[in-house]
């Protein structure tokens, strides 16, 4: 369990149908972060901020793991549809490191009570980044030079990069928490 | 929102886990230049089959035709670069001059090694079966 002084808090006991409704709105948020994103230019090839991952980090700590697995992949699985890569090569790589890195940061967040949203955050960007270039050295490239040279890159922006959303996910986190205690949620929990 | 606050909002683990990162991923580079020293030859691979294999220092133009279009490659001052793809994000063009290591287009199917040279000595000198 996450520790007390953590601003990650446990599941929120909700309705089924609840539920369903708030992986809805929040596939929807992810899908939107994911798609501003693209439109970024960016520098640096490889530098993707996955700003979708706050979604995904939000959701295990506010609705557990179950609810952010299925965020991703809706928001994978659309968003793919949407940018017209569905099945391709790049969907296959979106897949693996969005499922790995959701499966990692849920374990974390599960097991390992001593990190925060920065903590997990981080983790969940480099098992993002390895299940990529896994992925792309098993299916694609097949040449494990050209892997290890782009891999201190791609680790060392995915530091920032989750650093920064971490950051972003403590601060929602804890601004829903103040607003969670300060405004009474009309109806009761079931 | 101060700085303060965003570092209060860590915990000790992360920013332990944080300051490993940097190290390590520092680390890595001059790790994986020194194991993956620099190539004498530029391999172009189309869809897994090699296209054309040529010594870096000649300095030529090629082209070669992936899935989605014809993929230009420049080889000057033993550094080799995409000119121009087909593709949508074009990382390849974007990545610029390399003299070891490889330019990958995932999408046009187009695969630009720098291979050969000191690398050799690592390898296997025979197979038998």
């Amino acid at each position: 369990m996450p520790s007390p002084n953590s601003p990650l808090t446990g599941p929120l006991p909700l309705s089924k149908e609840k539920l369903r409704n708030i992986i809805a709105l929040l596939s929807a948020y992810a899908l939107c972060l994911y798609g501003l994103e693209t439109l970024i230019p960016s520098p640096i090839p490889w530098l993707r901020l996955g700003l979708a991952n706050i979604i995904t980090l939000i959701t295990i700590s506010l609705y557990g793991f179950r609810a952010a697995m299925m965020v991703t992949l809706i928001r994978i699985f659309v968003g793919s549809i949407f940018r017209g890569t569905f099945l391709g090569p790049a969907f296959i790589l979106s897949l693996g490191g969005g499922v790995f890195s959701t499966i990692v940061m849920g374990i974390t967040w599960r097991f390992l009570g001593c990190f925060g949203p920065v903590g997990i955050s981080l983790i969940g960007s480099y098992a993002h980044n390895l299940a990529q270039l896994f992925l792309a050295y098993i299916l694609f490239i097949r040449r494990i030079e050209a892997v290890a040279l782009i891999a201190p890159i791609i680790l060392l922006l995915g530091t920032v990069t989750g650093t920064f959303n971490g950051m972003v996910c403590g601060i929602l986190l804890r601004d829903l928490k103040s607003l969670g205690s300060s405004i009474s949620f009309q109806g009761k929990a079931p | 929102m101060r700085l303060r606050e965003i570092i209060n909002l860590t915990t000790a683990a992360d920013r332990v886990l944080l300051f490993f990162l940097i190290i390590a991923t520092s680390f890595s580079f001059s790790f994986v230049r020194h194991v993956f020293p620099k190539g004498t030859e530029v391999e172009v691979k189309v869809d897994g089959r090699i296209a054309y294999r040529l010594p870096i220092d000649v300095d030529r133009i090629v082209s070669v035709k992936g899935p989605l279009g014809v993929t230009h490659i420049e080889i000057k001052n033993n550094k080799v670069r995409a000119i121009d793809a087909p593709c949508e994000n074009k990382l390849c063009v974007r990545q610029g001059w390399i003299d070891r290591g490889s330019i990958i287009c995932v999408p046009n199917r187009v695969i630009v090694s720098v291979t050969g040279g000191n690398s050799k000595k690592d390898g296997l000198d025979a197979i038998t079966e």
